[in-house]
């Protein structure tokens, strides 16, 4: 077990090294005219010039990333070329809003998705085809066109709930929910949709396995059969499924952030990047894939725990 | 146990229910802008910093004038007024300026303002070279003459000058933080309100509280003003319609939502838009570098139906780049290139292209939808548009660079010292490829020189322009901004958004 864990610590370095590295490349390549961008339409060429070494953006590419990941390895990740902001600071202060989202909606998502793929497998009939046509529904609509309906309807026609975030120092949690539950929903009806889906067909391929023909037979509970033997066996289906919606996730609730206008991850990702502010991108960036590496991890953990037959031995 | 449809409803539901409860709950908070006493507003940029060297004209404007007072005050309509220099007068060949100033207000640190503290933030000005450095380009010396006065001497006349003084050049920061780092998060000026860090998010939120003590309470008409960062036009919209914001900028096709919701529409008409035509020698297009190729594009362009069609007829149509209350505005130049694409063939054949020629221009997301249109509008005289995508931040940079003979752009339609500055004399910035004519020299220099009358001596400068076709003026846009009832407001002259002191609680 710890060698496992240790040897997808190291497979998730050498992701880590070889994103950076390759993000760092387009990055060299695709940001032009960042100086002058700093300064200023007035800026003389020599303030340009001047402003470029400071940055070292007038060395080579190799010299500057080693430079850059000898000062990460450190924990010095910089501050940003626009707003002087560390970039450790932007990012502890937007990533627990793009957490909230991401993992509020996962959880929604897991307990939804679970129960209605049940009933659908064991109850076939109507709630089956609900759950099937939802899943081709949940598919087709994007979820930035589900959050624009959903502040149409909720925010401003009924006034339930704000349309853009209402988050800051002074509110308290009530402003937090309030302005998160609409993302969230946005956010998680593709993901029950699709989930279901996956629970739904792994639950009925257990359900024609022997050994609930065996359990039955020895007079075991029909709930314990399903919660403890068949959604066990199960999981392991819907668990990968699970993990690809939540890294798509990190990338969808980009937009939903916009919409919502809310200071997360996104915004900050969108912006560092559409102005080639390096330090930013890069900490955005190493953030996204420890989280995902992280994520990874987990669900291999979890499915050895649920899954004795998966687990390495 | 099997599940019977009661069980599986009851299921179904409760999952409903825990995925709204568990991220729910709560609700209303869409009321923010209620109290009368607090202002909202929804920006489309974000404040980089605080540091008023680095302060820029247009949007983020009200950022600086809550927390920082500047020398000279500019009234929405455009009059010069009274703020920290209460009178100022030019010597007889307008190259002195005489400031005489406040003796009453104190810094956010306690530092009292007096006539060093002024020479300081101008000097720190022309040194910093900051986003608006241009501003302070005539400036050679600052002299104290007094506590309470100071001379501003020039290196030649500058019309704008006294303009630029209730810019990013007239804000006064204390002088015990000018060129500090800190002063880039936290902002020590003398302006009627406070910033509140405590409370603000930076790319998010900026909180600014009244301050105590300050010498105008006209100008102090809420008791807490918060600016929103919305990059989203959708959000910004939403925000506005839902009670969230109390104003913010639009476009014409949202407003037309805003306005459905009841929400009051100030327009007023910023920026000129068209097509700079920068290679006027011919250096990469040598086609352009013939004045009757210039006209016959100005010709081949219908501008009432591209207004209608892609701007909702949000604006007037133009054929110049002077604004009606710059004072170098001409009505009757408005009639030189009326829609006659027949003509433009015309003057196409006599330069000697009658098989036409091919125009390459820049272009980002925002002028995608009209460039398709100029496109289609130039095939029709023969002229080939062809549309290189680069990134939004790029344009200008690459557009100063000379990279391009011609741009789809937006200017905004300043005083006419600051627009020739901007976009026609040697030095401008869009003016890359440096055009000039010894007839075109003479006249700028008459504006430069005419005190008083500098603007009716831009006129001629203006008829230049036009007559000999330097740019594709199509039209100039309605600035669509949007408040609810709960206040009232006034668009600021050539600005994109509001000034702050030009809100008021509805009455």
């Amino acid at each position: 077990m710890v060698s496992f864990i240790l040897k997808r610590i190291v497979s998730g370095i050498s992701v880590l090294v070889a994103i950076s590295f390759f993000t760092y490349c387009l990055l060299y390549f695709s940001s032009t005219n960042i100086a002058r961008n700093i300064l200023g339409e007035f800026a003389s060429q020599e303030q340009v010039a001047a402003k470029e070494v400071e940055l070292g953006l007038d060395r080579p590419l190799l010299v500057r990333f080693f430079e850059w990941a000898g000062q990460a390895v450190q924990g010095n990740f910089g501050a940003s070329w626009f707003n002087s902001e560390p970039v450790i600071g932007a990012i502890t202060t937007r990533l627990p809003i793009t957490l909230t989202l991401v993992v509020v909606a996962m959880l929604c998502i897991t307990i939804v998705a679970t129960l209605l793929g049940m009933a659908a497998a064991i109850k076939r009939g109507w709630i089956d085809r609900l759950v099937q046509g939802a899943a081709v529904l949940g598919d087709a609509i994007p979820d930035f066109v589900l959050g624009i309906v959903l502040v149409a309807v909720f925010a401003i026609n009924l006034h339930f709930f704000p349309a853009t975030s209402s988050i800051s120092p002074d509110a308290g949690m009530n402003a937090w929910v309030a302005s998160m539950t609409l993302p969230v929903i946005a956010l998680l009806i593709n993901g029950v949709a699709s989930v279901a889906q996956q629970v739904r067909s792994a639950v009925i391929k257990q359900m024609e396995r022997d050994y609930v023909r065996t359990l039955r037979s020895r007079g075991i509970p029909e709930w314990e059969i399903l919660f403890k033997h068949v959604l066990r066996s199960a999981a392991p289906a819907a668990l990968t499924v699970l993990s690809l919606k939540f890294v798509g996730m990190l990338g969808g609730v980009v937009i939903i952030e916009q919409i919502f206008a809310l200071p997360g991850m996104g915004a900050l990702a969108v912006q560092s990047t559409s102005m080639g502010d390096i330090p930013l991108v890069m900490g955005v960036v190493l953030y996204t894939v420890v989280i995902v590496i992280i994520v990874n991890l987990l669900v291999d953990l979890i499915n050895g725990w649920l899954n004795p037959k998966v687990r390495v031995s | 146990m099997k599940f019977g449809p009661k069980s599986t409803v009851v299921a179904v539901l409760t999952a409903a229910a825990l995925a709204l409860t568990a991220c729910g709950g709560g609700g209303g908070g869409g009321n923010n802008g209620a109290a009368a006493t607090t202002l909202t507003l929804g920006s489309v940029n974000d404040m980089k910093t605080f540091d008023p060297t680095d302060a820029h004209i247009g949007h983020t404007m009200p950022f600086y004038q809550a927390v920082y007072d500047s020398l000279i005050r500019r009234a929405p309509g455009g009059e010069l007024e009274p703020m920290l220099a209460t009178e100022w007068t030019y010597n007889e060949d307008h190259t002195v300026l005489t400031l005489k100033l406040r003796t009453d207000v104190t810094f956010s640190d306690g530092t009292k303002f007096d006539a060093t503290a002024a020479k300081a933030n101008l000097d720190r000005f022309k040194e910093a070279k900051g986003q608006d450095a241009y501003q302070a380009a005539s400036l050679k010396s600052v002299d104290v003459i007094d506590p309470a006065t100071i001379t501003i001497t020039l290196n030649a006349p500058d019309p704008a000058f006294t303009y630029y003084l209730t810019q990013a050049l007239g804000f006064v920061a204390s002088p015990k933080a000018i060129g500090t780092e800190g002063i880039k998060t936290d902002p020590d000026g003398s302006g009627p309100y406070v910033y509140d860090k405590a409370s603000s998010v930076k790319g998010s939120q900026y909180v600014f509280t009244k301050r105590e003590g300050y010498w105008d309470k006209d100008l102090q008409k809420f008791d807490k003003i918060t600016i929103k960062y919305l990059v989203d036009l959708t959000a910004r919209t939403n925000a506005l319609v839902s009670g969230q914001v109390d104003a913010a900028l639009l476009d014409p096709k949202s407003g037309k939502q805003a306005e459905g919701s009841g929400m009051v529409a100030h327009k007023s008409q910023v920026d000129w838009h068209g097509i700079l035509l920068f290679d006027r020698d011919g250096a990469i297009t040598p086609a352009l570098g013939d004045v009757k190729v210039r006209q016959a594009i100005n010709y081949a362009f219908d501008r009432k139906t591209i207004l209608e069609q892609q701007y909702l007829n949000e604006g007037t149509v133009t054929e110049q780049v002077f604004g009606p209350e710059s004072g170098a505005y001409v009505p009757e130049l408005d009639n030189t290139y009326p829609y006659d694409p027949a003509k433009a063939k015309a003057l196409l054949a006599e330069a000697g292209y009658p098989d036409g020629f091919t125009l390459k221009i820049p272009t980002v997301a925002a002028f995608d939808g009209v460039n398709a249109v100029y496109k289609q509008q130039l095939a029709d005289v023969g002229i080939k548009l062809e549309t290189e995508t680069i990134p939004p931040a790029n344009l200008v940079s690459d557009m100063a660079a000379g990279k391009y003979s011609a741009a789809t752009f937006q200017l905004y339609q300043g005083e006419p010292w600051v627009a020739i500055n901007q976009m026609v004399s040697t030095s401008a910035l869009y003016n890359p490829f440096k055009s000039e004519t010894p007839d075109l020299t003479a006249l700028i220099q008459a504006v430069q020189n005419g005190g008083d009358k500098s603007a009716d001596e831009a006129k001629k400068v203006n008829e230049y322009l036009t007559k000999n076709a330097w740019f594709l003026p199509l039209f100039r846009l309605n600035q669509m901004y949007f408040s609810n009832k709960k206040i009232d407001v006034q668009p600021q002259l050539q600005q994109a958004v509001p000034s702050i002191y030009n809100y008021a609680p509805a009455k």
